[in-house]
Protein backbone atom coordinates (compact mmCIF):
# COMPACT_ATOMS: atom_id res chain seq x y z
CA UNK A 1 0.00 0.00 0.00
CA UNK A 2 1.28 3.32 0.04
CA UNK A 3 1.27 5.55 2.93
CA UNK A 4 1.07 9.09 3.58
CA UNK A 5 2.48 10.46 7.17
CA UNK A 6 1.57 13.62 8.12
CA UNK A 7 2.10 15.37 11.35
CA UNK A 8 2.51 18.52 13.60
CA UNK A 9 4.91 17.21 16.50
CA UNK A 10 5.91 19.93 19.50
CA UNK A 11 8.92 18.36 20.85
CA UNK A 12 12.08 18.88 18.44
CA UNK A 13 13.59 14.90 19.65
CA UNK A 14 10.44 13.32 18.95
CA UNK A 15 9.77 15.12 15.67
CA UNK A 16 13.44 14.31 14.42
CA UNK A 17 13.00 10.59 15.63
CA UNK A 18 9.82 10.40 14.30
CA UNK A 19 11.26 11.41 10.90
CA UNK A 20 14.12 8.81 11.15
CA UNK A 21 11.32 6.11 12.13
CA UNK A 22 9.41 7.32 8.52
CA UNK A 23 13.13 6.98 6.70
CA UNK A 24 13.99 3.58 7.83
CA UNK A 25 10.75 2.57 6.99
CA UNK A 26 11.51 2.93 3.21
CA UNK A 27 9.01 6.10 3.53
CA UNK A 28 10.49 9.29 1.59
CA UNK A 29 10.48 12.14 2.43
CA UNK A 30 7.99 14.66 0.49
CA UNK A 31 7.42 18.15 2.64
CA UNK A 32 8.86 19.01 5.93
CA UNK A 33 6.47 17.01 7.95
CA UNK A 34 4.86 14.64 4.95
CA UNK A 35 6.27 11.77 4.12
CA UNK A 36 5.24 9.25 1.98
CA UNK A 37 5.74 5.62 0.21
CA UNK A 38 5.49 2.47 -0.53
CA UNK A 39 5.04 -0.18 2.73
CA UNK A 40 3.46 -3.24 3.65
CA UNK A 41 0.63 -3.85 5.92
CA UNK A 42 2.63 -4.81 9.26
CA UNK A 43 5.80 -2.65 8.75
CA UNK A 44 2.68 0.20 8.46
CA UNK A 45 1.27 -1.03 12.13
CA UNK A 46 4.86 -1.74 13.49
CA UNK A 47 5.91 1.87 12.63
CA UNK A 48 2.67 3.41 13.98
CA UNK A 49 3.39 1.59 17.29
CA UNK A 50 6.94 3.39 16.93
CA UNK A 51 5.56 6.66 16.66
CA UNK A 52 2.53 6.68 19.24
CA UNK A 53 5.89 5.75 21.51
CA UNK A 54 7.39 8.68 20.31
CA UNK A 55 4.88 11.73 20.53
CA UNK A 56 2.95 13.19 23.14
CA UNK A 57 -0.21 12.70 22.65
CA UNK A 58 -1.68 15.35 24.64
CA UNK A 59 -0.62 18.16 21.93
CA UNK A 60 0.61 16.42 18.89
CA UNK A 61 -1.21 15.25 15.84
CA UNK A 62 0.11 12.68 13.24
CA UNK A 63 -1.90 11.03 10.80
CA UNK A 64 -1.65 7.86 8.67
CA UNK A 65 -3.61 7.67 5.62
CA UNK A 66 -3.37 4.92 2.93
CA UNK A 67 -4.05 4.55 -0.29
CA UNK A 68 -3.92 2.59 -3.26
CA UNK A 69 -1.86 2.51 -7.29
CA UNK A 70 -4.97 3.66 -8.71
CA UNK A 71 -6.12 6.36 -6.07
CA UNK A 72 -2.03 7.67 -6.32
CA UNK A 73 -2.65 8.09 -10.18
CA UNK A 74 -6.01 10.19 -9.07
CA UNK A 75 -3.81 12.66 -7.34
CA UNK A 76 -2.95 15.79 -8.72
CA UNK A 77 0.57 17.42 -8.21
CA UNK A 78 2.04 20.55 -9.08
CA UNK A 79 4.50 22.69 -8.78
CA UNK A 80 8.24 20.99 -7.70
CA UNK A 81 5.88 17.40 -6.75
CA UNK A 82 7.85 14.04 -5.99
CA UNK A 83 8.32 11.46 -8.42
CA UNK A 84 5.25 9.15 -8.75
CA UNK A 85 7.81 6.09 -10.17
CA UNK A 86 9.90 6.76 -6.83
CA UNK A 87 7.23 6.64 -4.70
CA UNK A 88 5.88 3.43 -5.85
CA UNK A 89 8.85 1.23 -6.29
CA UNK A 90 8.76 0.91 -9.09
CA UNK A 91 12.65 2.56 -9.99
CA UNK A 92 14.80 -0.83 -9.74
CA UNK A 93 17.92 0.44 -10.67
CA UNK A 94 18.94 3.54 -9.23
CA UNK A 95 22.06 5.42 -10.79
CA UNK A 96 24.28 7.27 -8.04
CA UNK B 1 15.85 -1.72 -5.96
CA UNK B 2 19.41 -2.34 -6.94
CA UNK B 3 22.10 0.47 -6.15
CA UNK B 4 24.83 1.19 -8.91
CA UNK B 5 27.03 3.62 -7.14
CA UNK B 6 29.30 4.56 -10.05
CA UNK B 7 30.75 8.08 -9.02
CA UNK B 8 33.73 8.85 -8.19
CA UNK B 9 34.90 9.58 -4.84
CA UNK B 10 30.94 8.20 -3.47
CA UNK B 11 30.84 6.91 -0.38
CA UNK B 12 28.91 4.43 1.24
CA UNK B 13 28.43 4.09 5.17
CA UNK B 14 25.45 3.59 7.46
CA UNK B 15 23.61 6.23 9.22
CA UNK B 16 21.09 5.27 11.69
CA UNK B 17 20.43 1.82 10.34
CA UNK B 18 20.38 2.91 7.06
CA UNK B 19 22.39 2.88 3.78
CA UNK B 20 23.59 6.70 3.57
CA UNK B 21 25.56 7.34 0.10
CA UNK B 22 27.72 10.76 -0.03
CA UNK B 23 28.24 12.17 -3.64
CA UNK B 24 30.33 14.90 -4.21
CA UNK B 25 29.67 16.34 -7.10
CA UNK B 26 31.99 18.12 -9.48
CA UNK B 27 32.29 22.24 -9.15
CA UNK B 28 30.04 21.81 -6.00
CA UNK B 29 31.38 21.97 -2.34
CA UNK B 30 28.53 20.16 -0.53
CA UNK B 31 27.74 16.88 -0.75
CA UNK B 32 24.92 14.90 -2.11
CA UNK B 33 23.86 12.96 0.55
CA UNK B 34 21.06 9.95 -0.14
CA UNK B 35 19.48 7.80 1.96
CA UNK B 36 18.19 4.26 1.78
CA UNK B 37 16.12 1.67 4.01
CA UNK B 38 17.63 -1.57 4.20
CA UNK B 39 14.51 -3.69 3.49
CA UNK B 40 14.26 -1.53 0.08
CA UNK B 41 17.88 -2.57 -1.12
CA UNK B 42 18.02 -5.60 -3.27
CA UNK B 43 21.94 -5.92 -4.22
CA UNK B 44 24.27 -2.74 -4.35
CA UNK B 45 26.97 -2.64 -7.06
CA UNK B 46 29.99 -0.46 -6.56
CA UNK B 47 32.17 0.78 -9.26
CA UNK B 48 35.72 1.31 -9.16
CA UNK B 49 36.96 4.86 -7.05
CA UNK B 50 34.18 4.57 -4.58
CA UNK B 51 34.36 3.92 -0.75
CA UNK B 52 32.61 1.56 1.25
CA UNK B 53 32.51 1.14 5.50
CA UNK B 54 32.78 -1.86 7.08
CA UNK B 55 29.44 -1.00 9.13
CA UNK B 56 27.99 -0.80 5.67
CA UNK B 57 29.49 -4.44 4.82
CA UNK B 58 28.03 -5.67 8.12
CA UNK B 59 24.63 -4.51 7.32
CA UNK B 60 24.51 -5.40 3.95
CA UNK B 61 25.35 -9.15 4.90
CA UNK B 62 22.69 -8.34 8.16
CA UNK B 63 19.98 -8.47 5.60
CA UNK B 64 21.38 -11.21 2.88
CA UNK B 65 22.32 -7.56 0.25
CA UNK B 66 24.97 -8.86 -1.90
CA UNK B 67 27.92 -5.99 -2.44
CA UNK B 68 29.27 -6.17 -5.75
CA UNK B 69 32.55 -4.86 -6.88
CA UNK B 70 32.31 -4.21 -11.03
CA UNK B 71 35.36 -3.08 -13.14
CA UNK B 72 34.58 -0.46 -16.10
CA UNK B 73 33.71 -3.10 -18.47
CA UNK B 74 30.56 -4.03 -16.31
CA UNK B 75 31.96 -7.33 -15.56
CA UNK B 76 31.91 -8.38 -11.46
CA UNK B 77 35.29 -8.53 -9.75
CA UNK B 78 33.90 -10.08 -6.52
CA UNK B 79 31.41 -9.92 -4.12
CA UNK B 80 30.82 -9.52 -0.44
CA UNK B 81 28.54 -12.16 0.76
CA UNK B 82 28.15 -14.32 4.35
CA UNK B 83 29.92 -17.59 3.99
CA UNK B 84 26.81 -19.11 4.82
CA UNK B 85 25.79 -21.45 2.13
CA UNK B 86 22.42 -20.62 0.68
CA UNK B 87 21.08 -23.64 0.99
CA UNK B 88 21.64 -27.45 1.88
CA UNK B 89 25.60 -28.97 1.52
CA UNK B 90 23.50 -31.67 -0.39
CA UNK B 91 22.69 -29.71 -3.10
CA UNK B 92 26.51 -28.86 -4.05
CA UNK B 93 27.22 -32.99 -3.94
CA UNK B 94 24.72 -33.34 -6.33
CA UNK B 95 26.20 -30.35 -8.75
CA UNK B 96 29.76 -31.96 -8.51
CA UNK B 97 28.13 -35.84 -9.09
CA UNK B 98 25.97 -34.94 -12.03
CA UNK B 99 28.61 -32.75 -13.29
CA UNK B 100 30.70 -36.11 -14.38
CA UNK B 101 27.65 -37.99 -14.99
CA UNK B 102 25.94 -38.35 -18.43
CA UNK B 103 23.26 -36.51 -16.79
CA UNK B 104 25.54 -33.65 -17.57
CA UNK B 105 25.12 -34.04 -21.48
CA UNK B 106 20.98 -33.57 -21.32
CA UNK B 107 22.27 -30.29 -19.27
CA UNK B 108 24.49 -28.81 -21.71
CA UNK B 109 22.44 -29.88 -24.58
CA UNK B 110 19.73 -27.85 -22.85
CA UNK B 111 21.70 -24.44 -21.74
CA UNK B 112 23.12 -24.05 -25.27
CA UNK B 113 20.31 -25.53 -27.40
CA UNK B 114 17.96 -23.05 -25.30
CA UNK B 115 20.33 -20.28 -26.09
CA UNK B 116 20.34 -20.70 -30.21
CA UNK B 117 16.16 -20.99 -29.62
CA UNK B 118 15.87 -17.96 -27.75
CA UNK B 119 18.34 -16.43 -30.87
CA UNK B 120 16.17 -17.70 -33.10
CA UNK B 121 12.73 -16.16 -31.59
CA UNK B 122 14.40 -13.43 -31.39
CA UNK B 123 15.55 -12.94 -35.05
CA UNK B 124 11.89 -14.24 -35.68
CA UNK B 125 10.51 -11.27 -34.14
CA UNK B 126 12.56 -9.01 -35.99
CA UNK B 127 10.69 -9.78 -39.54
CA UNK B 128 7.23 -8.59 -37.74
CA UNK B 129 7.92 -5.29 -38.62
CA UNK B 130 11.02 -5.63 -41.35
CA UNK B 131 9.39 -6.93 -44.36
CA UNK B 132 11.90 -6.05 -46.41
CA UNK B 133 14.09 -8.30 -44.88
CA UNK B 134 12.04 -10.88 -44.37
CA UNK B 135 13.81 -13.15 -47.15
CA UNK B 136 17.66 -12.67 -45.73
CA UNK B 137 15.84 -13.52 -42.25
CA UNK B 138 14.16 -16.26 -43.68
CA UNK B 139 17.47 -18.20 -44.56
CA UNK B 140 19.08 -17.00 -41.29
CA UNK B 141 16.34 -18.52 -39.18
CA UNK B 142 16.66 -21.99 -40.92
CA UNK B 143 20.28 -21.71 -40.32
CA UNK B 144 19.90 -21.02 -37.00
CA UNK B 145 17.09 -23.97 -36.78
CA UNK B 146 19.23 -26.33 -38.12
CA UNK B 147 21.90 -25.63 -35.67
CA UNK B 148 19.47 -26.14 -32.62
CA UNK B 149 18.39 -29.70 -34.33
CA UNK B 150 22.06 -30.58 -34.77
CA UNK B 151 22.92 -29.32 -31.16
CA UNK B 152 19.73 -31.46 -29.65
CA UNK B 153 20.81 -34.13 -32.08
CA UNK B 154 24.35 -34.34 -30.11
CA UNK B 155 25.04 -37.90 -28.33
CA UNK B 156 27.94 -39.36 -25.92
CA UNK B 157 28.09 -40.60 -22.67
CA UNK B 158 30.30 -37.80 -21.28
CA UNK B 159 30.48 -34.03 -21.95
CA UNK B 160 33.93 -34.25 -23.21
CA UNK B 161 32.77 -36.28 -26.35
CA UNK B 162 30.81 -33.88 -27.70
CA UNK B 163 31.95 -30.20 -26.15
CA UNK B 164 34.03 -29.33 -29.40
CA UNK B 165 31.17 -29.90 -31.84
CA UNK B 166 28.80 -28.32 -29.09
CA UNK B 167 30.68 -25.35 -29.26
CA UNK B 168 31.48 -24.99 -32.79
CA UNK B 169 27.77 -25.42 -33.41
CA UNK B 170 27.09 -22.73 -31.01
CA UNK B 171 29.87 -20.54 -32.09
CA UNK B 172 28.47 -20.51 -35.79
CA UNK B 173 24.64 -19.91 -34.15
CA UNK B 174 26.77 -17.15 -32.60
CA UNK B 175 28.46 -15.69 -35.32
CA UNK B 176 25.40 -15.96 -37.57
CA UNK B 177 22.69 -14.50 -35.21
CA UNK B 178 25.36 -11.14 -34.66
CA UNK B 179 25.46 -10.73 -38.11
CA UNK B 180 21.79 -10.48 -38.23
CA UNK B 181 21.41 -8.20 -35.39
CA UNK B 182 23.95 -5.83 -36.98
CA UNK B 183 21.96 -6.21 -40.36
CA UNK B 184 19.02 -5.07 -39.70
CA UNK B 185 20.06 -2.06 -37.10
CA UNK B 186 20.73 1.22 -39.13
CA UNK B 187 23.84 1.84 -40.76
CA UNK B 188 25.21 4.22 -38.08
CA UNK B 189 24.90 1.15 -35.74
CA UNK B 190 26.61 -1.25 -37.43
CA UNK B 191 29.39 -3.36 -36.26
CA UNK B 192 31.85 -6.32 -37.04
CA UNK B 193 31.02 -9.45 -34.90
CA UNK B 194 31.73 -9.93 -31.09
CA UNK B 195 34.65 -7.85 -29.81
CA UNK B 196 35.81 -7.30 -26.21
CA UNK B 197 38.61 -6.27 -24.24
CA UNK B 198 38.42 -3.80 -25.37
CA UNK B 199 35.32 -3.23 -27.57
CA UNK B 200 35.33 -2.46 -31.14
CA UNK B 201 32.32 -0.67 -32.00
CA UNK B 202 29.07 1.25 -29.41
CA UNK B 203 26.98 -2.45 -29.39
CA UNK B 204 29.60 -4.44 -27.97
CA UNK B 205 30.68 -1.94 -25.40
CA UNK B 206 26.95 -1.75 -24.39
CA UNK B 207 26.54 -5.70 -24.65
CA UNK B 208 29.79 -6.15 -22.69
CA UNK B 209 28.05 -3.97 -19.76
CA UNK B 210 25.01 -6.14 -19.99
CA UNK B 211 26.53 -9.22 -19.87
CA UNK B 212 29.05 -8.32 -17.16
CA UNK B 213 25.80 -7.56 -15.12
CA UNK B 214 23.68 -10.26 -16.02
CA UNK B 215 26.82 -12.69 -14.99
CA UNK B 216 26.65 -11.23 -11.57
CA UNK B 217 22.77 -11.59 -11.45
CA UNK B 218 23.54 -15.10 -12.33
CA UNK B 219 25.97 -16.02 -10.10
CA UNK B 220 23.64 -14.47 -7.29
CA UNK B 221 20.96 -16.35 -8.12
CA UNK B 222 23.38 -19.32 -7.91
CA UNK B 223 24.64 -18.75 -4.71
CA UNK B 224 21.08 -18.29 -3.19
CA UNK B 225 19.66 -21.63 -4.44
CA UNK B 226 22.46 -23.23 -3.07
CA UNK B 227 24.75 -24.04 -6.05
CA UNK B 228 27.89 -23.73 -6.95
CA UNK B 229 29.52 -21.04 -9.45
CA UNK B 230 32.59 -22.64 -9.80
CA UNK B 231 31.65 -26.06 -10.50
CA UNK B 232 30.75 -26.22 -14.61
CA UNK B 233 29.34 -28.28 -16.75
CA UNK B 234 30.36 -27.36 -20.00
CA UNK B 235 32.73 -24.63 -18.87
CA UNK B 236 36.28 -26.84 -17.62
CA UNK B 237 36.76 -26.27 -14.41
CA UNK B 238 39.97 -23.65 -15.51
CA UNK B 239 41.81 -21.73 -11.97
CA UNK B 240 39.20 -19.60 -10.53
CA UNK B 241 36.75 -19.47 -13.55
CA UNK B 242 32.93 -18.78 -12.51
CA UNK B 243 32.11 -22.52 -14.87
CA UNK B 244 29.07 -22.66 -14.14
CA UNK B 245 27.49 -19.01 -14.12
CA UNK B 246 28.99 -19.47 -17.65
CA UNK B 247 26.75 -22.63 -18.26
CA UNK B 248 23.51 -21.38 -16.54
CA UNK B 249 23.75 -17.97 -17.93
CA UNK B 250 23.35 -19.19 -21.49
CA UNK B 251 19.71 -18.94 -22.24
CA UNK B 252 19.02 -15.85 -20.48
CA UNK B 253 21.67 -14.08 -22.69
CA UNK B 254 18.87 -12.98 -25.33
CA UNK B 255 17.84 -10.86 -21.95
CA UNK B 256 20.99 -8.61 -22.55
CA UNK B 257 21.08 -8.75 -26.53
CA UNK B 258 17.62 -7.55 -26.79
CA UNK B 259 17.88 -4.61 -24.64
CA UNK B 260 21.01 -3.64 -26.35
CA UNK B 261 19.47 -4.12 -29.76
CA UNK B 262 16.36 -2.62 -28.76
CA UNK B 263 18.20 0.90 -27.62
CA UNK B 264 20.46 0.83 -30.40
CA UNK B 265 17.15 -0.10 -33.46
CA UNK B 266 15.76 3.30 -31.62
CA UNK B 267 18.21 5.60 -31.86
CA UNK B 268 18.62 6.12 -28.54
CA UNK B 269 22.61 6.04 -28.31
CA UNK B 270 24.90 8.52 -29.28
CA UNK B 271 28.30 9.76 -29.71
CA UNK B 272 27.80 11.25 -26.12
CA UNK B 273 27.55 8.01 -24.44
CA UNK B 274 30.73 6.08 -25.39
CA UNK B 275 34.47 7.06 -24.94
CA UNK B 276 37.16 6.76 -27.73
CA UNK B 277 40.23 4.81 -26.48
CA UNK B 278 43.23 2.66 -28.13
CA UNK B 279 41.91 0.50 -30.19
CA UNK B 280 38.17 0.38 -29.36
CA UNK B 281 35.48 1.78 -27.70
CA UNK B 282 34.04 2.21 -24.09
CA UNK B 283 30.63 2.87 -22.39
CA UNK B 284 30.93 6.07 -20.68
CA UNK B 285 29.17 7.23 -16.96
CA UNK B 286 25.87 8.70 -19.20
CA UNK B 287 25.83 5.38 -21.63
CA UNK B 288 26.02 2.92 -18.21
CA UNK B 289 23.14 5.09 -16.81
CA UNK B 290 21.00 5.01 -19.82
CA UNK B 291 21.58 1.13 -20.66
CA UNK B 292 21.11 -0.19 -16.84
CA UNK B 293 17.95 2.48 -16.76
CA UNK B 294 16.82 0.07 -19.52
CA UNK B 295 18.06 -3.30 -18.68
CA UNK B 296 16.80 -2.46 -14.93
CA UNK B 297 13.70 -1.95 -16.76
CA UNK B 298 13.58 -5.04 -18.50
CA UNK B 299 14.70 -7.51 -15.93
CA UNK B 300 13.04 -6.45 -12.77
CA UNK B 301 9.71 -4.24 -14.36
CA UNK B 302 7.85 -5.93 -17.43
CA UNK B 303 6.66 -9.20 -16.65
CA UNK B 304 6.10 -12.07 -18.78
CA UNK B 305 4.43 -16.06 -18.18
CA UNK B 306 6.30 -17.85 -16.70
CA UNK B 307 5.15 -21.35 -15.63
CA UNK B 308 1.53 -19.81 -15.20
CA UNK B 309 2.51 -16.76 -13.45
CA UNK B 310 3.45 -12.97 -14.80
CA UNK B 311 7.29 -12.77 -13.04
CA UNK B 312 10.15 -10.78 -14.55
CA UNK B 313 12.36 -11.48 -15.81
CA UNK B 314 14.83 -10.77 -12.88
CA UNK B 315 12.62 -13.62 -10.70
CA UNK B 316 12.61 -15.98 -13.51
CA UNK B 317 16.58 -16.16 -13.14
CA UNK B 318 15.65 -16.77 -9.62
CA UNK B 319 13.30 -19.37 -10.28
CA UNK B 320 15.31 -21.65 -12.65
CA UNK B 321 17.96 -21.39 -10.59
CA UNK B 322 15.80 -23.04 -7.79
CA UNK B 323 14.02 -25.57 -10.07
CA UNK B 324 17.83 -26.58 -11.40
CA UNK B 325 18.47 -27.90 -7.82
CA UNK B 326 16.01 -29.02 -7.61
CA UNK B 327 16.89 -31.37 -10.53
CA UNK B 328 19.37 -31.86 -9.30
CA UNK B 329 18.18 -33.28 -5.82
CA UNK B 330 15.38 -35.36 -7.34
CA UNK B 331 16.53 -38.22 -9.31
CA UNK B 332 13.56 -37.98 -12.11
CA UNK B 333 14.69 -37.42 -15.45
CA UNK B 334 15.29 -33.86 -17.06
CA UNK B 335 12.62 -32.53 -19.11
CA UNK B 336 13.39 -29.66 -21.24
CA UNK B 337 10.67 -26.86 -20.99
CA UNK B 338 8.88 -24.54 -23.12
CA UNK B 339 9.89 -21.11 -22.39
CA UNK B 340 8.50 -19.72 -26.11
CA UNK B 341 8.03 -16.04 -24.38
CA UNK B 342 11.58 -15.69 -23.89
Amino acid sequence: MILWILYDIENDRARTKVATACKQAGLHRVQYSCFLGEIEADMRDTLGLKIRALIDEDKDKVYLFAMNQTQLQQCQMLGQAFDKKLITDQIKILFL
Amino acid sequence: MELIINSYGAYLHVKEQMFEVRLKPKGETQPQIHHFAVHKVKSILMAVGTALSTDAIKLAMYHNIDIVFLEHNGHPLGRVWHSKLGSTTKIRKKQLEASLSPRAIDFVKHWVGHKVENQLLFVKGLGKHRAQHLPYLQEKIDKLSALKTAIMALEGTMVAHIADTLRGLEGTAGRLYFETLSFVLPKAYRFEGRSSRPAKDAFNALLNYAYGVLYSRVERALIIAGLDPYVGFLHRDDYNQLSFVFDFIEPFRTFADKTVFRLMAAKKINKSHTDDITNGVSLNKEGKALLMQAFGEYLDQDTIRYRGRNQTRGNIIQLEAHRFAQILLETTDFEPQNTSQR
